[in-house]
C-alpha cells in the first residue's frame, strides 16, 4: 500500500473502533441478549450457586426425594482447620480449641446437642453455658444461604457437609441453585403470546401515524407553504417560533407542556376564570393523554419538514409563479399544480425518515405521560424501556426488554437500508482523484 | 413574487396555531422572577426566590454547580471526540482511495439513519459488563460514538467541497498527504468543524435518555437528569422553581444558537430528532 493509503487507514481507525464497540456491537448484542433470561435477579455477569429454602422446595417438586432435599438444609458441626481458625479469630479460648482440634479433628456432628456434648466433655471446656453456645456457633456449617462462585465450590461444600447425593440429584441441585442467567427462547414466545403486546402495538401505530400525518408532514407542509407566501419578516418570525421546540432540551420542553396542562397550570387557571374545575388536562383521560402525546411530538416534528419543504419550495424557479399569476391562477391552484408536484421527493423523504424516528423515540412520552394514565399511551419503544430499564416493580427484565428492542432494531436496519436505496446516494460516493 | 394578497388571514391562522408555543416560552421567562398569587397568571411582584437553587442545595439533590460542571464536561468531551474522529475519518472517506471505501460510506449512511435509541438496553448491559456504568467516561464514549456517523458524513461533505487543485498543488510540491491535510485542507473546512462542534455541544448539553439510563448517580448527574428527577419526585409541582432551573439550563443553548444560527440550520435540516 502507498503512504497515502496508510494515512487513510490510520485516519479511519479511531472512527471504526468507536463505532464497532459502542454502535455495532450493541446492535448484535441486542439480538444476543434477547435470547437470555437476564434480569436484576440474575445479574449480567456470571452467576453463582445459592441454595435457599425455596430451592429445596423446588427440588422436591422436581422429583428429588423429600428427605434428601431436607437433609440439604440441615446444619452440621464440623471440626477442621477452617472452623477452628474462625473460632480462634472470634476469641474462643485457645486451650479449648487446641484440645478440640486434637480430639475431634475432621469429625462432623449432626446436631447442635451432639456437638455441645462433645465440647462439654473437653478438659478445657468453655466456662459458662453462654460461652459454650457461642463457641459452638463458629462450627456450624450449612450449604444453605451461602453463595458459591463455582460449581466445584458448591460440590466441595456439599461433600464437606456430609450429605450424600446421587449423580442425578447433584445435577438437579446444581441447576436449581444457579443464580445467573441462562439461554432461553421464552422472551419471544412471551412477546408474541400476550395481549399486552397487541395493545402496545396498536398504541404505537396510532402514535406514529397520527403524529406523522397531522404534524410531521401535514402541518410542516402548511408552515412551509404559508410562510412562502408571507412577507419575509412575518415568515421569519413564524419559522423561528416553530423552530424553538427543536433546539429546546427535551426535559425543559416537556416541562413547559406540563405547566400548560397541569391542574395548577395555564389551561386550568384560564378555564377557572370561566368556572371550569381545575384538573390535570394531560392525564385525566386516555383521550387527552393521546392528544398531548401527539401535540408534544408533533410540535417538535413539524420543524424538520418545515425546513426541508421550505428550501425545496425556494428552489422552484420563480418564473413559474409569475407565469401562473399572469394566466390567472389562484393561490390554491399554484399550491396544487406547482408546489406539491415539486415536493414529491421531499415529502417521501420526510415521511420515511420520520416514521423511523417516531417509531423508535420515546423520550417525550416518557417525560410527559410516562405511558399513562394506566398504560394507555405505552408505545413499543417505551415498553422496552420500562421492561428493561425502569419500572415500579423493580425487577428489570433485561432479556425481555432486549427482545422488545430487537424488533425495533430489525425494523431500523431494514428501513435504513431501504432508504439508502430509495434516496440514491450513489452520486455522493464519487471516487477520489489522487491515487497516491 | 405574488405575496401580498390575503396574507392577513394566513397570519391570523398561523398566530392561533403558534399561540401555545408563544405562551409557553413567554411564561418560561416571566414566571421565574414574577410573584403571582394562585389563580392569576400575570405577576404583581418581583422575586428571586425561585433562583435560590443557585446558592443553596435543594433537599436530597446534588449541588447545581457540580451538576452544571458535569454537563459541561459531558458536552465538551463528546464534542472533542466527535470533532477529532470525524475530521480525520471524513477526510479519509472523501479524499483517499481506500479499499472498501464504498462500503464504509454506505455503512456511515445506514448508521446515520439508524435510530440509536433502540440500542440503549444493549449499551446499558455492555457498560455494566465493562464497568463503565454510572461513570461520565462511559456515557461520553457512548454519546460520541452514536454521534459519529452524522459527524463523519457532515465532515465528508465539507471536504468534498474543497477544490482538488489545493491538494494536488501540495502533493506536487512534495508534501506528504498528512502535511497537506494538516496545513492546507483543514483550514479550508473550519466552517464545517465549527458547525459540527456547536451542534455536538448542543446535542450533548440537551441529551437526556443516555445519561438518565447510563449515569443516573448524583455524583455524575447532568442538568437534564437533575431537572427530570426533580419534576418526577415532586407531588406538588413547583413550576416557578422548575422553570428557573430550566431557564438556567437553556441559557448556553440560546447563546450558542444566536451566534451560530445559520451554520446550525444545515445540520438540523437533516436532524435526527422525532
Amino acid at each position: 500500500m502507498t503512504p497515502g493509503k496508510w494515512l487513510g487507514v490510520l485516519f479511519l481507525m479511531p472512527a471504526t473502533l468507536f463505532v464497532v464497540v459502542f454502535f455495532l456491537s450493541p446492535v448484535l448484542l441486542t439480538a444476543v441478549f434477547a435470547f437470555t433470561s437476564m434480569s436484576t435477579a440474575t445479574g449480567v455477569g456470571e452467576g453463582g450457586y445459592l441454595i435457599t429454602p425455596s430451592t429445596l422446595h423446588r427440588l422436591a417438586e422436581r422429583g428429588m426425594d423429600r428427605s434428601t432435599a431436607e437433609s440439604l438444609g440441615a446444619t452440621t458441626y464440623l471440626v477442621n482447620p477452617e472452623t477452628l481458625s474462625r473460632a480462634r479469630a472470634a476469641g474462643v479460648a485457645a486451650a479449648t480449641l487446641d484440645e478440640l482440634g486434637q480430639r475431634h479433628a475432621g469429625k462432623s456432628f449432626d446436631g447442635r446437642r451432639g456437638f455441645e456434648r462433645a465440647l462439654k466433655s473437653l478438659n478445657n471446656r468453655p466456662r459458662s453455658v453462654r460461652a459454650l453456645k457461642q463457641a459452638a456457633r463458629h462450627f456450624e456449617t450449612s450449604v444453605l444461604n451461602r453463595t458459591f462462585g463455582q460449581r466445584e465450590d458448591l460440590l466441595a461444600a456439599l461433600a464437606a457437609s456430609g450429605v450424600r447425593l446421587s449423580d442425578e440429584d447433584r445435577e438437579r441441585l446444581v441447576d436449581a441453585s444457579y443464580t445467573g442467567w441462562t439461554w432461553t427462547t421464552d422472551n419471544l414466545r412471551r412477546m408474541f403470546g400476550t395481549a399486552d403486546t397487541a395493545q402496545v402495538l396498536a398504541n404505537t401505530l396510532i402514535y406514529v401515524f397520527v403524529t406523522l400525518i397531522l404534524f410531521n408532514t401535514g402541518f410542516a407542509l402548511v408552515l412551509a407553504i404559508t410562510t412562502f407566501y408571507l412577507p419575509t419578516t412575518e415568515a421569519a418570525v413564524f419559522r423561528g417560533i416553530w423552530f424553538l421546540p427543536r433546539i429546546t432540551p427535551p426535559v425543559l420542553y416537556v416541562l413547559l407542556w406540563k405547566w400548560f396542562a397541569w391542574d395548577t397550570g395555564f389551561l386550568s387557571t384560564v378555564l377557572g376564570w370561566f368556572g371550569v374545575a381545575s384538573r390535570n388536562w394531560m392525564l385525566d383521560t386516555a383521550f387527552n393523554a393521546w392528544v398531548f402525546v401527539v401535540l408534544i411530538n408533533g410540535f417538535v416534528g413539524a420543524s424538520m419538514g418545515m425546513i426541508i419543504f421550505s428550501s425545496a419550495i425556494r428552489a422552484i424557479p420563480e418564473p413559474l409563479f409569475w407565469a401562473s399569476e399572469v394566466d390567472g391562477a389562484s393561490r390554491w391552484q399554484q399550491v396544487r399544480r406547482i408546489i406539491l408536484p415539486q415536493l414529491r421527493w421531499p415529502i417521501l423523504f420526510v415521511t420515511s425518515y420520520q416514521t423511523l424516528s417516531l417509531l423508535t423515540s420515546f423520550e417525550y412520552i416518557l417525560l410527559a405521560t410516562d405511558g399513562g394514565p394506566g398504560s394507555t399511551t405505552e408505545v413499543w419503544s417505551l415498553a422496552a424501556y420500562h421492561t428493561a430499564l425502569n419500572n415500579y416493580a423493580g425487577n428489570l427484565q433485561y432479556g425481555y426488554g432486549a427482545a422488545l428492542a430487537l424488533v425495533l432494531v430489525i425494523i431500523g436496519v431494514v428501513l435504513s437500508l431501504l432508504y439508502l436505496r430509495i434516496f440514491n446516494f450513489d452520486a455522493l460516493v464519487a471516487r477520489p482523484r489522487i491515487e497516491t | 413574487m405574488p405575496r401580498a394578497r390575503g396574507s392577513g388571514i394566513i397570519v391570523a391562522l398561523l398566530a392561533a396555531a403558534s399561540a401555545p408555543l408563544v405562551l409557553m416560552y413567554v411564561f418560561l421567562v416571566i414566571e421565574t422572577v414574577g410573584e403571582a398569587p394562585p389563580g392569576q397568571l400575570l405577576p404583581d411582584g418581583f422575586t428571586l426566590e425561585n433562583w435560590r437553587f443557585l446558592w443553596e442545595d435543594l433537599p436530597g439533590k446534588a449541588n447545581i454547580w457540580a451538576v452544571t460542571l458535569n454537563t459541561f464536561i459531558f458536552a465538551s468531551a463528546t464534542t472533542v471526540i466527535v470533532l477529532a474522529v470525524s475530521s480525520t475519518a471524513g477526510y479519509a472517506l472523501s479524499r483517499i482511495n481506500l479499499p472498501f471505501r464504498a462500503y464504509f460510506l454506505a455503512g456511515v449512511l445506514v448508521l446515520h439513519a439508524f435510530p440509536t435509541v433502540t440500542l440503549i438496553i444493549a449499551i446499558f448491559l455492555v457498560l455494566q459488563m465493562i464497568g463503565l456504568y454510572n461513570t461520565l467516561t462511559g456515557v461520553i464514549l457512548v454519546k460520541a460514538s452514536l454521534e459519529l456517523p452524522l459527524g463523519i458524513w457532515i465532515m465528508k461533505g465539507f471536504y468534498d467541497t474543497v477544490p482538488w487543485e489545493i491538494e494536488m498543488a501540495g502533493v506536487q510540491d512534495g508534501a506528504s498527504r498528512f502535511t497537506v491535510w494538516r496545513r492546507l485542507i483543514l483550514p479550508q473546512v473550519t466552517p464545517g468543524i465549527l458547525a459540527l462542534g456547536v451542534f455536538s455541544f448542543l446535542a450533548g448539553w440537551s441529551e437526556f435518555i443516555l445519561p438518565q439510563v447510563l449515569a443516573p448517580d448524583n455524583k455524575v448527574q447532568v442538568l437534564s437528569v437533575y431537572l427530570a428527577g426533580l419534576i418526577a419526585d415532586d407531588y406538588d409541582l413547583n413550576f416557578a422553581l422548575f422553570k428557573s432551573i430550566g431557564l438556567f439550563y437553556v441559557i448556553p443553548v440560546v447563546i450558542l444558537y444566536l451566534f451560530f444560527q445559520d451554520k446550525l440550520m444545515n445540520i438540523y435540516g437533516g436532524g435526527t430528532k422525532g
